[in-house]
């Protein structure tokens, strides 16, 4: 598989719409929160509408809700592939994980134990979407506080074998795998060397914040610098992989934001070569 | 999958403070307990359901106080579950809260003051239409306009208040301190003109048509309404007059005869 890279971007934040909209800023690409968009109308669509015309955008979602033993909510599904057809995404992504159950959501990204009939179930649920929308569809890995009693494998393990079931791609959050490699005591590199290379198709990095003994995962800092190492080696390993910035709270000023993605240009640019660097001119169509 | 859905069921009760056997289910370790790892996800959801309410209702905020906000908070969280995929809609019953349980309900004006934030809120990303153009009356004909019903833009609302709530909410955004409640009777509307929301006071004249225009009441059925105001010469240009206004005000959707 060659996998399409189309740079690196940042998550489009409504702190930042006027200075995108005033300034234009070098940026590969942006992330939307598909959530956001998913109104009737009025100014979060019409800003949507004039930064897409200027940038490649890819979605992401945080309330598919993959993992629940309720039904797939067909209207979500509906009003995300309406979505799609207007934002036009390069792929669309949301989180290996469940949400909600009888109906009640949490609003949170809550583990799944890692077992065979967890992957069942959700492989096929996501092969139910993928039909639906029409697509491939990314799954990102969790920063996650707890373990199950009855998980029979590691996390690497269960996420690749459901993507390879469910013929999907992964979305890989280097800043995940260093919180939970913290929170579970494993070894982040293990994680990374442990998912299928040709199955990844975007990076996550962002900042996290310690309670006690453990990480949060709380996207309102700088990326730190060991999931700065932790994401060249990524690199070493995978290859050019699009890549973004989460950033969620304490949100600053879009130039330093800005400048924060160059680190993470600069760091690819010293690992790899400027050929695999190299973006595609027409990146900005996406994929309707 | 019987068992990943009680693991489910469990854990959600945990999240919303019921007695939760799932806490059995945690591996703990050496630095921190299964409880621990488990309260990490239940203090987690409360926040972010308070921040969600903190948003939408910054000005009932800054009137009640942090510590009286903060009991309205944790009451709706107790009362309400979010049925939604978005943490947007979740507060959508706050006015039923502060209408019906002590203290709030003490409060008459806590109910409009939430009702003019939530108009305001629905307001912004309410559905889009092309309004229409005061031209288009021109192609109406004179036999027609008794039965011309209108359709209006979904953000509009009408505000009837018992309170001055709305000069309350004014000074509240502007960060000034309200005015003294005072009881007085009066109708707002708030809508959305383009992509920015819009507020004004209406005449009693101008909320009897309104109500009627928005209840799907004709032309012929706003003018009679309009008879309580008006002598039978005036009524017909007082009807049209508002009719130019809100078509004006981009309000109005379109007509239908």
């Amino acid at each position: 598989m060659t996998r399409p890279f189309l740079g690196f971007g940042l998550g489009l934040r409504t702190e930042h719409y006027q200075y995108v909209l005033d300034n234009k800023p070098a940026v590969d690409w942006f992330e939307i929160l598909s959530e956001n968009y998913m109104v009737p109308g009025g100014k979060p669509l019409a800003n949507l509408d004039l930064i897409r015309a200027d940038y490649p955008m890819v979605m992401h979602g945080v309330s598919l809700s993959i993992g629940s033993t309720d039904p797939l909510n067909k209207k979500y599904l509906k009003d995300l592939k309406e979505l799609a057809q207007r934002v036009e995404p390069h792929w669309i992504s949301d989180h290996l994980c469940w949400t909600s159950v009888d109906g009640n959501n949490s609003h949170d990204l809550l583990p799944l134990p890692y077992n065979e009939v967890t992957i069942n179930h959700i492989a096929d649920r996501i092969k139910q979407v993928q039909d639906y929308l029409g697509r491939q569809i990314l799954m990102e890995n969790l920063s996650s506080y707890v373990t199950y009693n009855d998980s029979e494998m590691s996390e690497w393990e269960f996420l690749n074998e459901i993507v390879k079931r469910a013929d999907s791609l992964v979305l890989l959050d280097i800043n995940n795998i260093f919180v939970s490699a913290h929170n579970h005591h494993f070894e982040p590199i293990d994680y990374i060397r442990g998912i299928d290379i040709d199955r990844v198709m975007q990076f996550h990095l962002a900042g996290h914040s310690y309670s006690g003994e453990m990480i949060i995962d709380t996207h309102d800092h700088d990326v730190c610098d060991p999931v700065w190492t932790l994401y060249a080696e990524a690199l070493k390993h995978f290859g050019a992989v699009s890549t973004m910035i989460e950033r969620d709270d304490n949100i600053p000023e879009f130039p330093m934001l800005r400048a924060e993605l160059a680190v993470a240009e600069r760091i690819a640019a010293d690992t790899l070569s400027a050929d695999m660097l190299q973006i595609p001119e027409n990146r900005l169509s996406g994929v309707a | 999958m019987p068992e990943l859905r009680q693991l489910q069921q469990s854990f959600m009760g945990y999240l919303l403070g019921e007695a939760s056997p799932v806490v059995e289910q945690i591996e703990s370790s050496a630095d921190t307990s299964a409880q621990q790892r488990l309260d990490i996800y239940a203090t987690g959801y409360r926040l972010r359901l308070k921040e969600a309410i903190m948003s939408d209702y910054g000005r009932l905020h800054f009137y009640l106080g942090d510590e009286s906000f903060e009991l309205l908070m944790d009451r709706y969280i107790d009362m309400y579950h979010s049925p939604h995929t978005s943490l947007r809609y979740y507060s959508e019953h706050i006015e039923a809260l502060l209408a019906e349980h002590k203290p709030f309900s003490e409060v008459p004006e806590l109910v409009e003051i939430a009702r003019i934030e939530r108009a305001f809120n629905d307001s912004f990303d309410s559905a889009n239409c092309n309004t229409m153009k005061i031209e288009q009356l021109a192609q109406i004909q004179p036999e027609d306009w008794p039965e011309v019903r209108l359709q209006f833009h979904s953000s509009l609302k009408v505000l009837p208040c018992e309170y001055n709530s709305f000069p309350i909410w004014k000074a509240l955004s502007e960060e000034e301190t309200p005015p003294t409640l005072v009881k007085e009777n009066s109708s707002w509307i708030v809508w959305r003109k383009e992509l920015v929301s819009r507020y004004r006071t209406l005449s009693d004249e101008e909320a009897d048509a309104l109500n009627m225009a928005m209840a799907g009441g004709s032309f012929g059925e706003i003018c009679k309404k309009l008879l309580d105001h008006f002598d039978e010469e005036t009524t017909p240009q007082q009807a049209i007059f508002f009719l130019q206004t809100w078509i004006n005000e981009k309000m109005v959707c379109q007509l239908s005869v």
